[in-house]
């Protein structure tokens, strides 16, 4: 486990988190002015391409660590979704929905590890 | 318009189900595949593609492309902090059909897990109960 290893999963994180943001950019984007426009397309295709990135930078780390090991790592994606929904795309996130999901967060770490 | 105005088929809760349900059994499929397939080349296994020998994968990439695109539907009409939570059931649905369906077994911390998950879903499911009945 080096640093490199860490700096690529943490990437790799970011990656998920921007692709769901972009994702449902595009799908707002769709709300006023249909799918056939230009701010969709753009949108839907840095979406899809983050999230491409994130399955292969994943794919590559796998060869090199156990799956046990890197997977409680995507129950964070829950906790920085929900952040970077709530700073970005200004989501108001209720106290009940903050420990909601950190429970599962915590169940989904522990569902991998187990 | 509102998310509680859609109804029926366009109902985006409806949706997030679809799509977390259609993940795990895209997953299950290709579970299934990828074990079927194991005999076919050991030169040629890590890479994935003798997979592409078994029907199954096929039809798991077909739920995977389902799931996919209710995904897309349920993101525009509900907040993202909570539908995805909302869309983390699936490490519920996972380990219990590998352990209905496969036969696979589950330990007791992965049980705690699950446990967590579920209390954790009811939770977030909470605040958007409170939310459909103000509209």
């Amino acid at each position: 486990m080096t640093f490199l290893m860490l700096l690529l999963i943490l990437i790799s994180l970011a990656c998920i988190v921007a692709g769901q943001l972009l994702l449902k950019r595009a799908m707002e984007s769709t709300v006023d002015r249909g799918f056939r426009q230009r701010t969709f397309g753009f949108y839907i295709s840095a979406g899809t391409a983050t999230m491409a990135v994130s399955y292969f930078l994943n794919l590559g780390l796998l060869q090199q660590l156990d799956l046990s090991y890197l997977y409680p790592f995507q129950g964070l994606t829950v906790i920085f979704i929900s952040a970077a929904a709530a700073i970005l795309l200004r989501e108001k996130l209720t106290p009940m929905l903050i420990v909601g999901s950190l429970l599962i967060t915590a169940g989904v770490v522990l569902v991998s590890v187990s | 318009m509102s998310a509680s105005q859609l109804t029926g088929l366009r109902n985006p809760w409806l949706q997030v189900a679809i799509s977390t349900l259609s993940v795990a059994i895209s997953e299950l499929f290709q579970k299934r595949g990828a074990v079927a397939t194991i005999h076919i080349s050991e030169a040629w296994g890590w890479t994935g593609l003798t997979t592409l020998a078994s029907p199954l994968v096929w039809l798991g990439m077909l739920f995977t492309i389902v799931s996919f695109i209710t995904w897309l539907y349920a993101i525009k009409h509900l907040p993202l902090s909570v539908a995805f939570p909302a869309s983390q059931a699936v490490h519920v649905l996972v380990p219990l059909s590998s352990w209905l369906i496969l036969g696979e077994r589950i330990v007791p911390l992965r049980w705690c897990g699950i446990a967590l998950v579920l209390c954790g879903l009811a939770l977030v499911a909470r605040p958007v109960a409170e939310l459909e009945e103000k509209l």
